[in-house]
C-alpha cells in the first residue's frame, strides 16, 4: 500500500469503529509534536462527529513552571552563563525573558542538543544548563552531569502525568502516547494506567494509524498499550539511558504549570555541587512565587479548554507578544493554533 | 516582548524579518528599481538592465555535507541574480574573520570559491578582509555582492495570473537537513543542494514569468513573497511537492516543517498553463525531482491540498527550533 492508500484505509476504519462505538469518545494526544501534526493536517476536522481529540500537557516548555523560569532568569541577570533549548529563551519571566538578557549580555546560549554545552563549557567554565523536557531529553542532561557540568533541572516524567489525567476530572477514553519518550522508557511504565493507549510516531499517517488502533481498542474494551511506532520504539526502551537517569537524578514530586504538583513526576540533580538550585541558592532564594494571570495555559494543558476559548488568545496574546508558554513554544497548543489560522 | 533590540527571529527569513526590513524605509532609489526581490536593477539602455544584489552568509557548521560557507556565498549571490533572469558577470567577496580562525579552513573556503568561479566563468572581481578580536564574532562571516546583465524583455518580473502553474526545480529542504544532520550527528545520505542555478533558469527563461530561490524561510516564505507581490493566492498539491524520503524522515524526527527549510540550489517558478509542462520537462533534465506542484488562484491564501483535505501554508514566523519532546 502506498501512503495515499494507507491514509484512506485508516480513515475508512476510523469511521467504521466510530459508528460501532455509538457514543462520544475523547482521545488525548500528549505530545506537542503530535499536536503540531494534528493541527497542520487538519486531522481533527476529518474525524467522525463523536470522536473528540484534545491536546494534553506534552510540551516541555509549556509545563515548566513560572517559578523555575524566574529562577533561571535571575541567574542569567546575575551574569551566570546559561545554556538551554530554543523556545525556552522566549518564555516571559516575571521581569524579562532569557532572550532579552542574551540581547544585552550575550551570556545566554541556545543549543540544539545538550552535547553543544560541552563545547561551551570550555569557554565558560561556570555554564549552567537549564534542563527541560521529559524522558527524551533527560538522558542528555545526565550526560552533561557526567561531564561535571552544572544543571538546573526542570525535567519531568510523562507516566505520572498520564496517571493523573486518567483519574482526573477529564474523561479520557484513550491516549496517543509520545513517540520519543517511549524510545527511552519502553512500554511497561504505561501498562499501570488501565486505559487504551497507542504509542505514535510523528507523520500524519502514524497519527491516523494510532487513532484507528485506539478506536478499535475502545470498541473492544481492551485497556492495553499498543506500540504503534515499532520502527523506532522498542518494547524495553533504552536501558542504558534509564541507568544514566538513575545514576544522576532523584525522582521527586514536581510542579507542572497548569497541573499543580504531581507525585514522583520530576527529576532532581543528585549531586548538590552540580545542582544549580543549591549552588546558586543565594541568587534565587528571593524569587517570588508566580503571579496569577488571566492566561489559561493551565486549563489548555489539562485539555479542559481549547486555545480559542482563552480570553487573551489572539488579543493580548500573540506569538509576537506571548503572555504564556503555550504561545511561546513551537510545540505549544496556542502557537500551533495561531500558526494554522485557527 | 522587548522591541528595543534585534532578535534572532528577525534574521530567520520569515514574517519578522520582512517587517524589520520594511521598517528601514529607504525610499530614495535614484534611477534604480527594486521589485521587492533580492536584487535591484538599473537600465543601461533601451534593451538591457544591470542587476545588483548583496548577501551575507553565516552558517553553523561552516563545513557540511555537500559544501561549505564559501560554496553558499558564491552560489547564493549569483542565484539572487539568476532568479531575475540575469547572467551574473562578477561578484565581490568581503570576509570577516575571528582572530584564531584556522588558516587551513580559510584556504579550503577560498579554494571552493575559486573552483566555482572557474567552473561558472564568473570572476571574483573585488573584495575585502577584516579580522575581529576573538570572541567578538562567530568564526567567519562572508558578504558577497554580485552584478549581472539581463535583457529587459526577459526580466523575471512578469505579471502572473490565476491558472498559471507553480514549478519547483528539485527536492526541498536538502540543504537544511544536511546541516541539521551534521549538527545532530545523524547518519544520512542527504547532502546540501547548494549549487548555481543560472543555467537551469536560462534553459526555461523565455517560458517562465517569475522565479524565486527558497533560501531562509524555505518554500513557504518564497511563495508568500510572490503571492504578496502579485496579490494572488496559490493552491499546492502536496503529493506533487518534491521531498526526498530522507528529508521527510529527518523533518518528522526533529519536528520541523519541510516547507520552511532552506534550499541553496533550488528555485520555484511560475509559468503559464501552456508552458508549464515544457518547463517541467526541461528542468527534469537537470534534476529528475523537478515538478509542477500547484497553481495560481485568486485571493490571498496559500492552500495545500492533500488526501486529508486542505490546509493553509502559513508564512514562517520565529526561528526553526527542533522539537525537544
Amino acid at each position: 500500500m502506498n501512503e495515499k492508500e494507507l491514509l484512506k484505509n485508516h480513515i475508512t476504519h476510523i469511521n467504521r469503529y466510530a459508528s460501532e462505538i455509538k457514543r462520544e469518545v475523547t482521545l488525548m494526544e500528549i505530545c506537542g509534536g503530535h499536536t503540531n501534526v494534528i493541527i497542520r493536517y487538519g486531522i481533527r476536522d476529518i474525524l467522525p462527529e463523536n470522536i473528540r481529540l484534545i491536546s494534553g500537557p506534552g510540551c516541555p516548555v509549556c509545563v515548566t513552571t513560572q517559578h523555575d523560569i524566574d529562577c533561571i532568569v535571575e541567574c542569567a541577570r546575575h551574569g551566570i552563563p546559561i545554556a538551554t533549548y530554543g523556545d525556552m529563551l522566549r518564555v516571559p519571566g516575571n521581569k524579562m525573558s532569557l532572550d532579552e538578557i542574551r540581547g544585552k549580555t550575550g551570556m545566554v546560549f541556545e543549543v540544539y542538543s545538550a552535547s553543544e554545552v560541552v563545547e561551551l563549557q570550555k569557554k565558560y567554565p561556570d555554564i549552567v544548563f537549564f534542563g527541560i523536557g521529559f524522558e527524551t531529553t533527560a538522558p542528555m542532561t545526565a550526560f552533561l552531569l557526567d561531564k561535571k557540568i552544572c544543571v538546573y533541572s526542570a525535567h519531568k516524567l510523562i507516566p505520572p502525568a498520564l496517571k493523573m489525567l486518567a483519574s482526573g476530572d477529564l474523561k479520557v477514553d484513550g491516549f496517543i502516547n509520545p513517540g520519543h519518550v517511549s524510545t527511552i522508557i519502553g512500554i511497561q511504565p504505561y501498562t499501570k494506567i488501565r486505559i487504551p493507549q497507542v504509542i505514535a510516531g510523528f507523520s500524519a499517517e502514524q497519527i491516523l494509524r494510532s487513532i484507528r488502533i485506539l478506536l478499535e481498542l475502545i470498541r473492544d474494551k481492551k485497556p492495553i498499550v499498543v506500540n504503534g511506532y515499532p520502527e523506532v520504539v522498542r518494547q524495553q526502551g533504552n536501558k542504558n539511558a534509564r541507568l544514566l537517569l538513575k545514576k544522576y537524578f532523584t525522582v521527586v514530586d514536581s510542579e507542572w504549570r497548569g497541573l499543580g504538583v504531581i507525585a514522583k513526576s520530576g527529576l532532581e540533580v543528585k549531586n548538590a555541587t552540580l545542582n544549580a538550585k543549591h549552588k546558586y541558592y543565594d541568587t534565587i532564594k528571593n524569587v517570588l512565587p508566580s503571579k496569577k494571570t488571566p492566561c489559561r495555559c493551565g486549563d489548555i494543558l489539562r485539555g479542559l479548554i481549547e486555545p480559542t476559548e482563552c480570553p487573551l488568545y489572539k488579543k493580548q496574546c500573540t506569538p509576537k507578544n506571548p503572555q504564556g508558554a503555550c504561545m511561546v513554544s513551537a510545540e505549544g497548543s496556542c502557537a500551533i493554533y495561531y500558526r494554522y489560522g485557527k | 516582548m522587548n522591541d528595543d533590540v534585534v532578535t534572532l527571529a528577525e534574521g530567520s527569513g520569515g514574517r519578522e524579518m520582512h517587517e524589520l526590513i520594511r521598517s528601514y524605509g529607504f525610499s530614495y532609489r535614484g534611477k534604480w528599481k527594486n521589485y521587492d526581490t533580492d536584487a535591484a536593477s538599473f537600465d543601461l539602455d533601451m534593451s538591457r538592465s544591470l542587476v545588483f544584489t548583496t548577501d551575507s552568509f553565516i552558517v553553523d557548521p561552516i563545513f557540511f555535507p555537500g559544501g561549505d560557507i564559501g560554496h553558499l556565498a558564491f552560489c547564493g549571490t549569483i542565484n539572487d541574480l539568476a532568479v531575475l533572469g540575469a547572467q551574473p558577470i562578477g561578484v565581490s567577496l568581503g570576509i570577516v574573520l575571528e582572530e584564531g580562525f584556522p588558516k587551513k579552513d580559510l584556504k579550503k573556503i577560498i579554494s571552493t570559491i575559486k573552483r566555482l568561479s572557474g567552473k561558472t566563468k564568473i570572476p571574483v572581481v573585488t573584495g575585502d578582509t577584516k579580522v575581529m578580536q576573538k570572541g567578538t564574532i562567530d568564526k567567519i562571516v562572508i558578504n558577497s555582492a554580485g552584478v549581472g546583465l539581463v535583457k529587459k524583455k526577459e526580466m523575471l518580473i512578469k505579471k502572473i495570473n490565476p491558472g498559471d502553474k507553480i514549478i519547483i526545480s528539485g527536492g526541498l529542504g536538502e540543504h537544511a537537513v544536511a546541516l541539521l544532520s551534521k549538527r545532530f550527528q545523524y547518519k544520512t545520505t542527504i547532502v546540501s543542494d547548494s549549487k548555481p542555478i543560472f543555467e537551469e533558469i536560462r534553459s526555461v527563461l523565455p517560458l517562465i514569468k517569475v522565479a524565486k530561490d527558497p533560501t531562509r524561510g524555505g518554500l513557504a516564505s518564497s511563495l508568500h513573497e510572490v503571492a504578496q507581490r502579485y496579490k494572488v493566492g496559490m493552491v499546492l498539491d502536496e503529493e506533487r511537492i518534491p521531498v526526498k524520503p530522507g528529508v521527510k524522515k529527518v523533518s518528522e524526527l526533529l519536528g520541523v516543517n519541510v516547507y520552511e527549510l532552506a534550499c541553496e540550489g533550488r528555485f520555484v517558478c511560475v509559468a503559464s498553463e501552456k508552458n508549464a509542462s515544457r518547463v517541467e520537462k526541461k528542468l527534469q533534465d537537470f534534476n529528475s525531482d523537478a515538478a509542477i506542484c500547484g497553481r495560481i488562484t485568486k485571493g490571498s491564501h496559500i492552500i495545500i491540498q492533500s488526501i486529508l483535505g486542505t490546509r493553509i501554508l502559513p508564512m514562517p514566523s520565529g526561528r526553526i527550533v527542533p522539537r525537544i519532546c
